[in-house]
């Protein structure tokens, strides 16, 4: 009686354990080949970091371990001009991330809830406006800001305005997380006595936490890293330069000699604000990028 | 409180489409008044007119006799319940009922008392503090009327506040909702598709159908005196019978024959239709599966049928039957009053004789639909 029992309990605890271990195995290769596109990926990144720490000579050398540590380089960037490059480079990313986050959320909050009557047309246009590439205004853009007075030393309000005057287009993503937020809760707080305004900051943006933070980040990231508008706006003065030009400097025929250790340096430090407020915040920005599809 | 008075009052959206047309309500102070009718036919749109959740195309809508046409619905005084209850998902139930007052900058005292009182009267003061996702469909229900009742408003405005429930906690919700009625002493409109909604809430009904109102009347009225075939099939359930039939009259005798019997009209019901002078000629006639008596003898008065399903449903059962010329028949029939042996006599295929009384006919134009007596 109890051997017959154990038989047919036995087979689907074996079919069990056979299920286990080929998912056993398969995570286990999926984790091998992560772990090896991680090694590549990072490789660059430890050889900065293990060049900034380089202290017996300053020029590129054909090996990655330095053979004598310290943080001469670090001290020496804070003589040069790195800091107020560091400075405007902070500034215009703070400003245009504060004011990019506001225009782009009012304008998807306004595209995802009112009709009228251009709506669709200039939806239409912005998208494809939006396909041509953003290069194509640089020389009218560089006239219009030297007209007035928004370039070289003066390259930080220009670049601002640059960096913040479409950013109204980009948004795609927040606006498709809005669709999927009721529309009952707006008309419910608005026959509760709420303002238009005070339903998207007392209702929306709270349910939206995701999108907002990384309307925020992509905002931020955007004037942090950029290169090409900052260049040219910035043409050559050193007070309108951010990092990414500053630095780019260093690597030229005549300094790379003396700079390159620095600039290994400058580089650690322009990645870690960025690398601290993605791991703090990673788990949002991968809801806001994926929210737009499915609501979390 | 507040009368709200509808007037001419139509909705076209953009695509050219006329949702309702030249509405014409005036609703009483404290009046409970209910607009019912199948999806499609204007109600949800007539009340997110009066809401201001949609723009009026034509007619003025009046709150306590301003015209609010132009109005927010910030500014209207009035409170909603919908029917997804549309509650805020990061607020606490608290925070849900309270924010409305909290818009208004009451005193936070203030707004605990309001805001205890009221989940008191629902029953709901022990999930004060949890959010909307940990409640059950009928609690959340609850914090929704909590949200809309603590503002005091003049019009009490609810969109099939009951669709999203399960039948018994439809059943249960619909008794508090009269109670609370009761408790507030407010101007109501309720939106149904439900006709047991309709007629159980109602101080007064609105039967609408394409954008149009079908009829406006007490409950009893829109059941007893449906003004045509659509408001007499909507309302009652199971819906209506409706056969063709001859109506004949000859001076002061009318008689109605149909499917072979002759019924001769007497009674109330013949001096209202010798009042509108009906003349002879073909009609609809309605009679109500309730208001079908099943007789165990052929006679001139009784129609004979082919029973093809039967339902039991407990206290009563739903006999369909086919008349020889095809016609299909609900008829209710109180268990309490058939032997065992007439039960089981009553089985598919079976013929069955059924008569009424002239009193419970309802005589309508085969060609309009409209009620000969009340039309």
């Amino acid at each position: 009686m109890s051997e017959k029992r154990v038989e047919p309990s036995s087979a689907p605890v074996q079919q069990h354990m056979g299920l286990k271990a080929s998912r056993a195995i398969s995570n286990t290769a999926i984790y091998v080949l992560l772990v090896i596109i991680s090694v590549i990926w990072l490789i660059p990144f430890v050889c900065i970091v293990l060049q900034s720490f380089r202290v017996e000579s300053t020029w590129q050398v054909g090996y990655v371990i330095p053979q004598k540590w310290g943080l001469d380089n670090y001290r020496n960037l804070l003589q040069t001009d790195f800091t107020r490059w560091y400075l405007n480079t902070f500034i215009i990313a703070l400003i245009t991330a504060v004011l990019q986050t506001v225009i782009v959320l009012c304008m998807s909050y306004t595209l995802s809830r009112f009709r009228f009557k251009m709506r669709g047309p200039l939806m239409r246009f912005m998208l494809i406006l939006g396909m041509f590439p953003g290069m194509l205004t640089m020389i009218i853009l560089y006239r219009v800001l030297k007209d007035l007075g928004m370039t070289q030393e003066n390259a930080v309000p220009g670049l601002i305005l640059v960096y913040i005057a479409s950013s109204g287009m980009g948004y795609y993503v927040s606006k498709g997380f809005f669709d999927t937020i009721p529309k009952s809760l707006d008309e419910a707080a608005r026959v509760d006595g709420a303002t238009r305004l005070q339903v998207l900051y007392k209702i929306i943006l709270p349910l939206s936490k995701p999108i907002v933070i990384y309307t925020i980040l992509t905002a931020f990231m955007g004037p942090w890293g950029d290169f090409v508008f900052a260049r040219y706006i910035s043409f050559g003065a050193s007070a309108g330069k951010n990092v990414a030009v500053g630095l780019y400097d260093w690597l030229s025929k005549d300094q790379i000699n003396k700079s390159y250790t620095m600039f290994c340096a400058g580089g650690v430090l322009v990645a870690l604000p960025v690398t601290i407020l993605f791991m703090c915040l990673q788990r949002y920005y991968v809801e806001g990028v994926t929210g737009g599809a499915v609501k979390g | 409180m507040a009368s709200v008075k509808l007037t001419d009052v139509k909705k076209v959206y953009d695509n050219n489409v006329t949702a309702v047309h030249d509405f014409n309500l005036e609703i009483h102070d404290k009046e409970f008044v209910v607009f019912v009718g199948p999806s499609g036919c204007g109600k949800s749109t007539t009340l997110r007119m009066i809401a201001g959740l949609e723009d009026i195309s034509g007619g003025t809508v009046e709150i306590d006799g301003v015209v609010v046409n132009d109005l927010q619905p910030k500014d209207r005084d009035i409170a909603m319940v919908f029917q997804n209850y549309a509650l805020y998902p990061h607020m606490t139930v608290y925070d849900n009922i309270a924010f409305s007052l909290r818009l208004k900058h009451m005193p936070e005292d203030e707004i605990y008392e309001r805001v205890t009182g009221a989940a008191e009267i629902l029953g709901i003061t022990q999930y004060l503090t949890r959010k909307p996702r940990a409640l059950s469909g009928g609690q959340r229900q609850r914090v929704a009327i909590g949200r809309a009742m603590v503002r005091n408003s003049k019009v009490f405005l609810m969109d099939e506040p009951l669709s999203n429930l399960d039948a018994k906690l439809r059943n249960q919700m619909r008794a508090e909702i009269i109670l609370l009625r009761k408790k507030l002493d407010t101007t109501f409109v309720y939106v149904t598709h439900d006709q047991t909604e309709a007629m159980t809430l109602g101080d007064r009904i609105v039967i609408m159908r394409d954008g149009y109102i079908e009829q406006v009347g007490t409950p009893t009225e829109v059941f007893e005196q449906p003004h045509n075939t659509f408001v007499a099939g909507f309302i009652g359930a199971p819906m209506m019978n409706m056969v063709p039939a001859q109506l004949k009259r000859e001076g002061r005798q009318i008689t109605v024959s149909l499917l072979g019997a002759e019924i001769p009209v007497t009674g109330d019901k013949l001096e209202e239709l010798l009042a509108k002078d009906v003349h002879s000629g073909e009609i609809l006639l309605g009679v109500r599966p309730e208001h079908m008596m099943l007789v165990h003898e052929a006679g001139p008065d009784t129609i004979a049928a082919t029973l093809e399903v039967n339902e039991m449903m407990g206290s009563e059962l739903h006999m369909h039957v086919i008349a020889p010329d095809e016609t299909r028949l609900i008829v209710r029939v109180p268990t309490v009053n058939l032997t065992t042996e007439q039960r089981e006599r009553l089985v598919y295929g079976a013929t069955v004789h059924l008569t009424f009384e002239p009193k419970v006919m309802h005589f309508f134009d085969k060609e309009k639909g409209t009620n000969l007596i009340y039309g």
